[in-house]
């Protein structure tokens, strides 16, 4: 069986998902990717994927949990003992 | 909003455009207070370009000297969070280019990748998450270095197009598309079977 809609289709929506699930699509390719989705079960997953991975992604926050090591300014204190930047540094 | 009873205010010395001002006049406690606030971040957002620890560190170390060294220049077109993190994705760029000539290009680090648990996160939730975590960890090692620095600046970091285009000194379609081609790449290498069994 063919895959749905135009031909082309099953590619071009593959290669746009990033877009979709962005907001990126403007109405009309919004509605062409929609159209294809419908019938296609690989792109609807291809939806689901993408909305998860970028949600996956957001979710990495491991922030609180790593701190900047003490050492961080150590360069700039053995900098800043031979005395101020020059703004032409 | 007045600060709650108990809370000092903030002291005016204090404030970004101040501490700002003195560390451009050379005051190296003040460069080293406004630069605090953004340490961890930076840390952080190194760590997930390099994937390497002791790399991440010294490379921390550079991004504080050249920011030190050139906060004269900084004339606040841009937030000092802005040109920091440029400063940093400049200086892990360069830590990549090297690591890249060297005979045995050492990959990145999956592990060091890889965030650790929320303290907050339900237990089994955890569980569920962390194949899903170990497999982004790996996708996100295996991009190419101007694709990772896109989607960690987007996704990880959560910043707006506008700033992380500004960050990674390109256009906004050019990070766009950037990021879109991350994005599938991560996509293929998770698999879609493993994202949508995930995403519930």
């Amino acid at each position: 069986m063919g895959m749905p809609g135009r031909p082309g289709d099953h590619q071009w929506s593959q290669q746009h998902l990033s877009h979709y699930v962005e907001g990126e699509l403007r109405p009309r390719a919004r509605r062409r990717l929609d159209r294809h989705a419908r019938n296609c079960v690989d792109c609807g997953r291809g939806i689901r994927a993408m909305r998860t991975l970028v949600h996956a992604l957001q979710g990495l926050d491991g922030l609180a949990a790593v701190r900047a090591p003490a050492t961080i300014f150590d360069r700039v204190r053995l900098a800043g003992a031979g005395g101020a930047p020059s703004p032409h540094a | 909003m007045p600060p709650l009873a108990g809370q000092r205010p903030p002291d005016p010395a204090d404030t970004e455009a101040s501490l700002l001002a003195r560390a451009q006049a050379g005051d190296i406690a003040a460069f080293e207070r406004l630069s605090s606030a953004y340490a961890d971040r930076l840390f952080m957002l190194l760590l997930r370009l390099l994937g390497d620890r002791g790399e991440a560190e010294d490379v921390a170390q550079e991004v504080m000297l050249r920011a030190w060294q050139g906060i004269s220049r900084f004339r606040g077109q841009s937030s000092y969070f802005t040109w920091l993190y440029r400063i940093a994705v400049n200086e892990a760029n360069r830590a990549l280019d090297k690591r890249a000539r060297r005979p045995a290009g050492m990959p990145i680090g999956a592990d060091e990748l890889q965030l650790p648990d929320s303290p907050l996160a339900d237990p089994s939730r955890q569980a569920e998450n962390n194949e899903l975590r170990q497999a982004l960890a790996r996708a996100l090692a295996e991009l190419p270095p101007p694709l990772r620095t896109a989607i960690v600046l987007r996704d990880v970091e959560g910043l707006s197009t506008q700033e992380a285009a500004e960050i990674a000194g390109i256009g906004q379609a050019a990070f766009k598309s950037r990021l879109h081609q991350a994005r599938l790449r991560v996509r293929a290498a998770v698999g879609d079977q493993a994202l949508v069994s995930s995403g519930g």
